[in-house]
C-alpha cells in the first residue's frame, strides 16, 4: 500500500509528459491540466496526516529511492496541490489567448511532480534529483514567455544552478559527516565542517526561496515570464520548497541553536533581504515587478523567523511561509486579472479600476492588508510571532523587520492607489470584471487569508506547530491574539505612519503613483536608487562583469596554450614529418645502410 | 590433423595446375576463397589445440614437428580472414584471367607458407617457410611488371636477402651451440649458455633479420615502396598478414618460446617498438599517397605490438597478440578501401580526391570504422588492444613508453582524420560527378571487416577470454 506515495509524483509527471504530445488543441490542454491538478489535490488531501514510508533500491551506495510522508511533508504536499489546482483553474481563462505557451501546462504539471518528489524524498540525493529537475521547468517556463525571455531564463538558470551546486557540495559534506544519505537519520552538530555543510545547504534552500543575493532573476522574470508562472513558482511553490528545506536542515538535520553563529547569520540575511528588496519594491512603476520585489522581501521574514532559533520565531516563520504563499499568489493573480482586462500592468496607464473590477479590487485589498500586516488578517499574526522572536534575539533585528513593514505598507498603498483608485484612464473606460475561473482562485485565497487570520488556531494547531513537536514548543501555544501588547502597538503605529506618509506624499505630488517619490528622490537614496535601477548592484551582473574580466584574462592564457597545440606541436610534427620523408630517398642502398647500422648497434649493445 | 593445414593447400595447388588451364581458370577463385573460409570456421569454432594430439598417417612424412598453441590459433584465424579477403579483392581488381589465375596460385603458396610458419617447431623449417612465403610475395608485388612494381619488389628482395643472410648466419651459430634445430633443443642450449657472446650474437642476428621482415624502424625501408607498388589485392595480403606472420609472429615466437623473454634484449625491443610507433606515425602524416600512408601506419602499428612484446609481462603479450589480430582486421579493411578508391579513380593520390563519401558511402563509412579502431577509439576493437598494452606497460613501470604509446595514438588519429577529410569528406572533387560506389565484390569484404571490427570491440570480453588470454599460457 505504501507505493501510493508514488502517486503524487507519477500522476502529474506522466500527464505532464503526455501533455507535450497534445498539439494545437488549446481548449483540451487547459481542461486536462485542470483535471490532473484536481486529481493531484485529491491525492494530497487523501494523504494528509498519514505517515508512510516507501523505499526502492535505486543507484546504490546509499542512494535509495526512499519517500517519507509525515505531517510536515503532507502539509507541503497539500499546499502544493492547492496552489496547483488554483493556478490550473486560473489558467483555463487566462492563458487561452497565448497560443505559443503550449508547453506551459506540461511544465506546470511536471513542476508539481518535482516539488512533490522533493518534499517527499527521504534521501538527500533523491531530493537533489527532484530539486535540480525544478531548474529545468523553471528555465522552460521563463523561456516560453517571449522574445527577450531567453536572457532572463539563462540568468535564472545560472543563479539557481550555482546555488544548487553549493547545495550539492553541502549534501556531499553532510553525507560524509553523517555516514548516511537518509534525511530522517541525519542529526549533526554544527561544528567546523558541520557549519560549512549547513551554510552550503542553506544557500541552496534560501536561493530556491529567492532570498538576497540570489534574487535578481525574479524581478526580470516578472516582466518576461507568463504571469501564472510568477504566481505559481516564485510566489508559492519555490517559497514552500525552499523554506521547507531550510526548516528541515535547521530543525532536524542539524542541531542548530541560538548560541551558534549561524543563527545571527540567518537573521542578518533575513533582515537585509527584507529591507533592500522592499526599498526596491517601493519605487517600482509596474504592477508585476513591484510584486516580485515583495516576493523577495517577504522571504526575509521567513528566514529571520527560522533564524531566531526560538520557538515563537520558528512558528512565525513557517506560518509566514504559508501565509505569504496565499496572499502573494492572490496578489499576482489580481495582477493577472488587471493585465488580462486592461491589457497592461504599467501603473502609469492604470487607475480607477476599482469600480470596474470590484471583486479583483476586494481580493487585492485583503491580500495587500495581509502582506502589510494589518490586523486581523493572517499576515499580521505571523509577523507578530516573527517580531516576538526577533525582539528576543536583539532589538536591531526587530527594528529592521518593523522598518520593512513600514515600506511594505507604503508600497501597497501606492500600488492600490495607482491601480484601482484615482482617475480612470481613457483607454480603460470599457474594462470589465474578469471571468469567474479567474475570480474563484482569488476569492478562495482571499477568504483563506481572512480565515487564517481570524481563526489562526486552525493552521497553527493543525499545520504549523506539529512540525516543531511538543518538546520544542515547550508547552507554548501561539494561536489566538498576540500576547505582547508592545509589539501590537508598535505595528499599529507603523501602519499609521505608512498611511500618513502616503497621505502626505499624495498631497504633495498629487497622484497615487508618486506618493513615495519623496523617498525615491531623497538626497542619499536617489543616486543609490538610480544605480540599482541600472542593475549596478545586481549580484548576477556583478558576477558577469567579473566573469568577463576573468574570461578576458583566460583568453590570453588560452592563446598561448592554443599556440602550443595548434602552432608549436603541429609545426614540430610537420618539421619531423618532412625530415623523415626526406630521409626516405627511395634508394635501396640507403635502406640497407640503415638496417646494417641498426644491426651493428644492436649487436654492440648485446655483447658489450 | 595439423599437416592438413599445409597439405590441403598444396594439393589444391597441384589440382589447379595439372589439368588444362582452360578448365580450372574459372573455378580457381572458389577454391582459393573456400580454403581460408574453412580455416576461419575451424579455428574460430573448434579448439585447434586438441588436434595436435590426433594421430594421423601424415605426421610421419615430416621431419619436423607441427604444433598449435593459443598464439598459433590466433594467427591461423587471422591468416584465414585476410587470405579470404585478398582473394575477393583480387578477383574484382585484377584484370585479365591469366593474371587472376597466377594471383590465386601464388596466394595459395603464400597461404600454405604462412600456415606452416605458424605451426612448425623447428628453427630451420621456420626459415624455409618464411622464404616460401617471401618468394610468393616477391612475385605478387612484381605481378604488374611496371616500373614501380619492379622497383618495390626489388627493394623487398634485396632487404629480404639481408634478412636471410642474418637469419641463416644465426641458425648456423645456433646449430654450433645446440647441435639441433628444433625449438626445444635451441631453447635449452640458449638457456644453458646465458653469458656466451656467440649465443648473444646469434640471438640478435636473428632478431635483426626479423626486424627487417616485420618492417620495424630503422629496418623498414623496403616496406612503403613494396606496399604502395603492389596491386591492391597484394597490398591487402602483405600489410594484413604476410609481414605480420613472417616478421611479427616469428619475432614473438622466437622471443617467447625459443630465446626466452629474459635472454632477449627487452630494452632494444621496446626502443625499436616506440621508435617505430613515433617515426611511422610522423612519416604517415606527411604522405599524399593513400597506400603509402597506410604503409607507414602499418609500421607505426607494428611498433605497438613490438612494444608490448618487449614489455614481456603476460598481459602485455596478450595485448600485443590482440593488437596483431586487430591490425589484421583494420589494416586489411583500410587497404580494401584503398583498393576500392584505386579501382574507381585509377589513382591513390589523395590530392586528387575529395568528397568521395557522397558517391561511395559504404567505402567512406567503413573507412571511418577502420581508422577509429586503428586510433584506439572505444568501443572498437583497436581500443581494447591498445588499452591492454598501455595498462601492461604502466603496470610494469614503463611510464615513459606508456606516455609515448598513448600520445602516438593522437598522431594516428591526426593522420587518419586528415586522410578521411581529404579523401571522403568535404566537397566532391570536380570531374567526379559520375563516380559510383565500387562493385559488390569490393564492398562486401569492407562490410564484413567493419562488422567484425565493431563486433570484436563490443564482444571483446568473449574474444579476450576465448582467444587472447590463453596466449598468456605460452609464457609458462
Amino acid at each position: 500500500m505504501d507505493n501510493i506515495l508514488l502517486l503524487p509524483i507519477l500522476v502529474p509527471a506522466v500527464s505532464g509528459i503526455l501533455m507535450l504530445l497534445i498539439r494545437k488543441t488549446r481548449g483540451i490542454k487547459e481542461i486536462a491540466t485542470f483535471f490532473v491538478a484536481t486529481a493531484n489535490l485529491l491525492i494530497a488531501v487523501m494523504l494528509f496526516r498519514k505517515e508512510l514510508d516507501f523505499t526502492l533500491p535505486w543507484a546504490g551506495f546509499g542512494m535509495e529511492f526512499s519517500l517519507r510522508l509525515y505531517h510536515f511533508s503532507s502539509f507541503i504536499l497539500l499546499a502544493t496541490g492547492f496552489f496547483g489546482f488554483l493556478i490550473a483553474l486560473y489558467c483555463t481563462t487566462f492563458m487561452r489567448e497565448k497560443g505559443a505557451l503550449n508547453q506551459f501546462y506540461s511544465y506546470l504539471l511536471i513542476s508539481i511532480a518535482l516539488v512533490n518528489g522533493a518534499v517527499l524524498s527521504d534521501n538527500l540525493v533523491l531530493m537533489l534529483f527532484f530539486w535540480e529537475g525544478l531548474l529545468v521547468t523553471l528555465f522552460g517556463m521563463i523561456f516560453i514567455g517571449g522574445k527577450d525571455s531567453f536572457r532572463t531564463a539563462t540568468k535564472a538558470f545560472i543563479i539557481v544552478g550555482i546555488s544548487d551546486l553549493c547545495m550539492m557540495v553541502g549534501i556531499g559534506i553532510t553525507a560524509h559527516l553523517a555516514g548516511t544519505l537518509t534525511i530522517s537519520k541525519i542529526n549533526l552538530p554544527v561544528d567546523a565542517l558541520g557549519s560549512v555543510a549547513f551554510v552550503l545547504l542553506m544557500i541552496g534552500a534560501i536561493s530556491k526561496a529567492g532570498a538576497m543575493p540570489f534574487h535578481s532573476w525574479i524581478p526580470d522574470a516578472a516582466k518576461d515570464a507568463p504571469l501564472p508562472f510568477m504566481a505559481f513558482l516564485p510566489a508559492a511553490l519555490e517559497k514552500l520548497l525552499g523554506i521547507y528545506f531550510l526548516a528541515r536542515i535547521s530543525l532536524d538535520m542539524f542541531k542548530l541553536d541560538a548560541s551558534s553563529w549561524l543563527s545571527p547569520l540567518l537573521m542578518i540575511i533575513g533582515c537585509i533581504t527584507i529591507l533592500l528588496a522592499v526599498m526596491m519594491a517601493l519605487i517600482q512603476k509596474d504592477y508585476k515587478k513591484l510584486l516580485s520585489y515583495h516576493a523577495i522581501s517577504q522571504v526575509g521574514y521567513m528566514i529571520l523567523g527560522i533564524g531566531t532559533c526560538v520557538p515563537v520565531g520558528i512558528v512565525g516563520g513557517l506560518f509566514h511561509m504559508i501565509n505569504h504563499a496565499l496572499y502573494k499568489c492572490c496578489l499576482f493573480l489580481s495582477g493577472g486579472s488587471v493585465e488580462k482586462q486592461a491589457g497592461t500592468t504599467d501603473l502609469e496607464k492604470l487607475g480607477g479600476l476599482g469600480i470596474k473590477m470590484p471583486v479583483t479590487f476586494g481580493c487585492f485589498i485583503v491580500a495587500a492588508a495581509s502582506i502589510s500586516g494589518v490586523p486581523p488578517f493572517n499576515g499580521f499574526f505571523s509577523k507578530e510571532l516573527i517580531y516576538d522572536g526577533a525582539l528576543e534575539r536583539g532589538w536591531i533585528f526587530y527594528a529592521m523587520a518593523v522598518a520593512g513593514s513600514f515600506f511594505t505598507a507604503a508600497s501597497f498603498l501606492k500600488l492600490g492607489h495607482a491601480a484601482f483608485l484615482g482617475k480612470i484612464n481613457d483607454a480603460n473606460k470599457s474594462v470589465k470584471e474578469a471571468s469567474w475561473p479567474m475570480l474563484i482562485p482569488m476569492v478562495m485565497i482571499a477568504s483563506l487569508c481572512v480565515l487564517f487570520g481570524l481563526y489562526n488556531a486552525l493552521p497553527l494547531n493543525n499545520l504549523i506547530q506539529p512540525i516543531l513537536g511538543e518538546h520544542r514548543l515547550e508547552g507554548h501555544n501561539f494561536s489566538g491574539m498576540p500576547t505582547n501588547a508592545f509589539l501590537v502597538i508598535m505595528t499599529v503605529l507603523v501602519l499609521a505612519a505608512a498611511l500618513l506618509n502616503h497621505y502626505l506624499g499624495f498631497k504633495k505630488q498629487g497622484s497615487g503613483i508618486k506618493a513615495v517619490d519623496h523617498i525615491h528622490y531623497a538626497p542619499v537614496l536617489h543616486p543609490i536608487y538610480d544605480r540599482a535601477e541600472k542593475r549596478f548592484f545586481d549580484p548576477f551582473d556583478i558576477g558577469m562583469r567579473v566573469a568577463g574580466w576573468a574570461a578576458k584574462m583566460i583568453w590570453y592564457v588560452d592563446r598561448v596554450i592554443d599556440w602550443l597545440y595548434d602552432g608549436f606541436s603541429v609545426g614540430m610534427t610537420y618539421a619531423l614529418s618532412i625530415g623523415i620523408r626526406r630521409a626516405h630517398t627511395g634508394n635501396y642502398s640507403v635502406y640497407i645502410i640503415w638496417s646494417l647500422v641498426g644491426l651493428m648497434v644492436i649487436i654492440f649493445l648485446a655483447v658489450r | 590433423m595439423l599437416p592438413l593445414f599445409i597439405l590441403v593447400p598444396l594439393f589444391c595447388l597441384i589440382l589447379l595446375n595439372v589439368p588444362p588451364k582452360a578448365i580450372v581458370k574459372r573455378p580457381a577463385f572458389w577454391l582459393v576463397a573456400a580454403l581460408p573460409l574453412v580455416q576461419v570456421f575451424l579455428t574460430a569454432f573448434h579448439p585447434v589445440a586438441v588436434w595436435d594430439e590426433i594421430r594421423n598417417p601424415f605426421n610421419s612424412y615430416f621431419i619436423f614437428n607441427l604444433s598449435v598453441d593459443a598464439l598459433s590459433t590466433v594467427l591461423l584465424l587471422s591468416i584465414g580472414i585476410v587470405v579470404f579477403i585478398a582473394a575477393l579483392v583480387g578477383r574484382y581488381t585484377l584484370s585479365g584471367e591469366t593474371q587472376r589465375f597466377n594471383f590465386f596460385n601464388l596466394l595459395l603458396v603464400a597461404f600454405l607458407g604462412m600456415n606452416a610458419t605458424v605451426m612448425v617447431q623447428d628453427i630451420f623449417a621456420l626459415y624455409v617457410f618464411i622464404e616460401v612465403t617471401a618468394v610468393a610475395s616477391f612475385i605478387l608485388i612484381a605481378m604488374q611488371k611496371d616500373k614501380p612494381a619492379l622497383e618495390g619488389a626489388f627493394k623487398y628482395i634485396i632487404l629480404s636477402v639481408v634478412a636471410t643472410v642474418l637469419m641463416l648466419s644465426s641458425i648456423a651459430l645456433i646449430v654450433m651451440a645446440a647441435g639441433d634445430t628444433s625449438f626445444a633443443a635451441v631453447s635449452s642450449a640458449i638457456r644453458a649458455y646465458p653469458a656466451s657472446v656467440l649465443v648473444k650474437v646469434a640471438v640478435n642476428l636473428f632478431l635483426c633479420g626479423l626486424f627487417i621482415k616485420a618492417g620495424i624502424v630503422p629496418f623498414h625501408g623496403w616496406l612503403p615502396d613494396a606496399y604502395s607498388a603492389a596491386p591492391s589485392s597484394v597490398s591487402v595480403l602483405l600489410a594484413g598478414i604476410i609481414t605480420k606472420v613472417s616478421g611479427v609472429y616469428v619475432l614473438i615466437r622466437m622471443v617467447v618460446t625459443v630465446f626466452g623473454i629474459e635472454q632477449s634484449p627487452q630494452a632494444v625491443l621496446m626502443f625499436v617498438g616506440a621508435l617505430s610507433i613515433v617515426a611511422g606515425a610522423l612519416a604517415a602524416i606527411g604522405q599524399s599517397d593513400f597506400k603509402r600512408m597506410l604503409a607507414y601506419s602499418s609500421v607505426s602499428q607494428v611498433g605497438y605490438i613490438i612494444l608490448g612484446l618487449g614489455c614481456g609481462t603476460p598481459l602485455a603479450l596478450a595485448g600485443a597478440v590482440f593488437h596483431l589480430f586487430n591490425h589484421a582486421l583494420f589494416k586489411t579493411l583500410l587497404f580494401v578501401n584503398a583498393a576500392a578508391v584505386q579501382e574507381k579513380l585509377g589513382t591513390v593520390d589523395m590530392n586528387k580526391m575529395s568528397g568521395l563519401s557522397v558517391k561511395m558511402p559504404v567505402t567512406g563509412a567503413t573507412s571511418v570504422v577502420a581508422l577509429l579502431s586503428t586510433a584506439g577509439i572505444p568501443p572498437l576493437s583497436g581500443f581494447w588492444s591498445k588499452l591492454i598494452i598501455a595498462m601492461a606497460l604502466w603496470q610494469s613501470g614503463q611510464y615513459a613508453y606508456t606516455i609515448i604509446a598513448v600520445l602516438a595514438s593522437v598522431l594516428t588519429l591526426a593522420y587518419f582524420l586528415s586522410m578521411q577529410r581529404r579523401v571522403f569528406f568535404g566537397k566532391l572533387q570536380e570531374g567526379l560527378e559520375n563516380l559510383t560506389e565500387a562493385r559488390l565484390g569490393l564492398i562486401l569484404p569492407a562490410i564484413i571487416l567493419a562488422v567484425v571490427t565493431v563486433g570484436v570491440g563490443l564482444a571483446f570480453p568473449i574474444v579476450l577470454d576465448k582467444l587472447i588470454l590463453p596466449v598468456q599460457n605460452i609464457l609458462k
